[in-house]
């Protein structure tokens, strides 16, 4: 697959402060991740993460701050306890569960934030397209209302 | 009348006095289970006590407390549904201090039929029956073994017959929200059949179910498509006890996984990076 759809939530007081770094570095890292900004990666809900999948993404990143450094103490706990349940709800479904990907960047990790932004990138490239994976026809016209 | 059921009528008789009601199930009409509030002043009622087909009571339990708070309460519960109840006093649906449980062991009929792990009572200081180990899974084995294409090709097909009735969560013991997420259209859409994919109602329902489902098959029963959705459940059941150490329905005092924050060493095990 050549252009993933790849949708990114990124937590406001680490990660995208970290997209920031990497863009203010001109960095270079593939353009397929479409972001949205989250006040934090704990508002990720699982209904969210599935329903993205939904619309038709190839795969969903939920990146944070580190465990510790969270804005509101303790809202990252939450992601690191409901999406590695979801990854096993989705291998348990026959559902690749590296289309999930869920990584803490901090403001200051440009760096890793193009490094992770690429590696994902190429492990969608290689996964076949989620539509494909789900039937092409059901999933084209039916997009929720 | 069996030897099982005779001896739970004689712990319900000696225990029905000291209550102000007792929920156990009732020969219906027409060969009908249905739970039951027997009270001590109608006892002659209990010639129509029954036991199988298991029917979920914590619900009941629930339904009584609301109506008449306080009331003292006694419940001939199964393994499960005692599992039942002890998740739903955890997440403060109902009061178990003033519930008395009479446990019900199952069977090794019963637990094979069910796909039973643990088909006895852990709480209960009543009794009833042979305790028996658990009986083994092997739809869950069989979808263990599976490959990611067989398991996706397994769903598609099992969850193109469902017709979206929600049988499985009203009669689910755990799911007691006043909102449901499975009646927001944002997250279910209504009115599609056969259900697009991936099946959004089973999905969100099935992470709903991580750390609350107490393995009572109710919902696989009643399921008109007859979908096997508890082999997900068990398996992420499974997964939480790994990770989180939690075992639904086991230590009253022990809080589900989702409510507390992460504790040392819990990290590790979920497999996330540094």
């Amino acid at each position: 697959m050549a252009d993933p759809k790849i949708i990114g939530f990124l937590c406001n007081w680490c990660s995208y402060r970290g997209a920031d770094t990497a863009g203010m570095a001109r960095m270079k890292y593939p353009p397929h991740v479409k972001i949205v900004r989250v006040p934090c990666s704990g508002r990720i809900s699982p209904e969210l993460v599935l329903r993205t999948f939904r619309e038709g993404a190839d795969g969903v990143m939920v990146l944070g701050c580190h465990i510790g450094d969270c804005h509101y103490n303790t809202g990252n706990h939450r992601t690191a306890k409901r999406m590695p349940m979801l990854k096993k709800l989705l291998e348990y479904t026959g559902i690749d569960p590296r289309r999930l990907y869920i990584n803490w960047v901090s403001a200051a990790e440009g760096e890793k934030f193009a490094s992770v932004i690429t590696e994902f990138t190429e492990t969608m490239r290689s996964l076949p397209p989620m539509s494909e994976v789900m039937q092409a026809e059901v999933m084209q016209s039916e997009v929720m209302r | 009348m069996s030897d099982r059921l005779s001896a739970l009528r004689q712990a319900v008789e000696r225990i029905l006095p000291e209550v102000e009601g007792l929920v156990a199930l009732k020969q219906g009409p027409a060969g009908i289970l249905a739970p039951h509030l027997y009270q001590p002043s109608q006892a002659t009622e209990l010639e129509l006590l029954a036991l199988w087909p298991k029917y979920p009571v914590p619900d009941t339990i629930k339904m009584l407390q609301k109506a008449h708070p306080g009331a003292k309460l006694a419940v001939v519960c199964r393994g499960c549904e005692e599992r039942g109840l002890v998740e739903m006093a955890k997440h403060a649906q109902i009061d178990l201090a003033n519930v008395q449980l009479i446990g019900l062991q199952c069977t090794a009929e019963e637990a094979t039929f069910c796909r039973c792990a643990k088909p006895f009572t852990v709480h209960a200081t009543v009794t009833v029956g042979e305790k028996i180990e658990g009986a083994a899974d092997p739809l869950t084995e069989a979808f263990l073994a599976k490959s990611q294409e067989e398991r996706l090709a397994f769903w598609k097909e099992q969850f193109l017959h469902c017709i979206k009735c929600y049988g499985c969560r009203n009669i689910c013991p755990q799911c007691f929200c006043n909102v449901c997420a499975l009646e927001d259209g944002t997250w279910v859409e209504t009115g599609r059949l056969p259900m697009p994919l991936p099946p959004m109602y089973h999905l969100v329902r099935a992470m709903h179910m991580t750390a609350k489902c107490v393995a009572c098959r109710e919902c696989e029963e009643t399921c008109p498509a007859g979908i096997p959705m508890a082999i997900q459940f068990r398996l992420m059941a499974r997964d939480v006890q790994e990770m989180f150490g939690y075992e639904t329905g086991a230590v009253i005092e022990q809080k589900p996984p989702q409510l507390l924050v992460l504790e040392e060493g819990e990290y590790a095990k979920t497999g996330l990076p540094h």
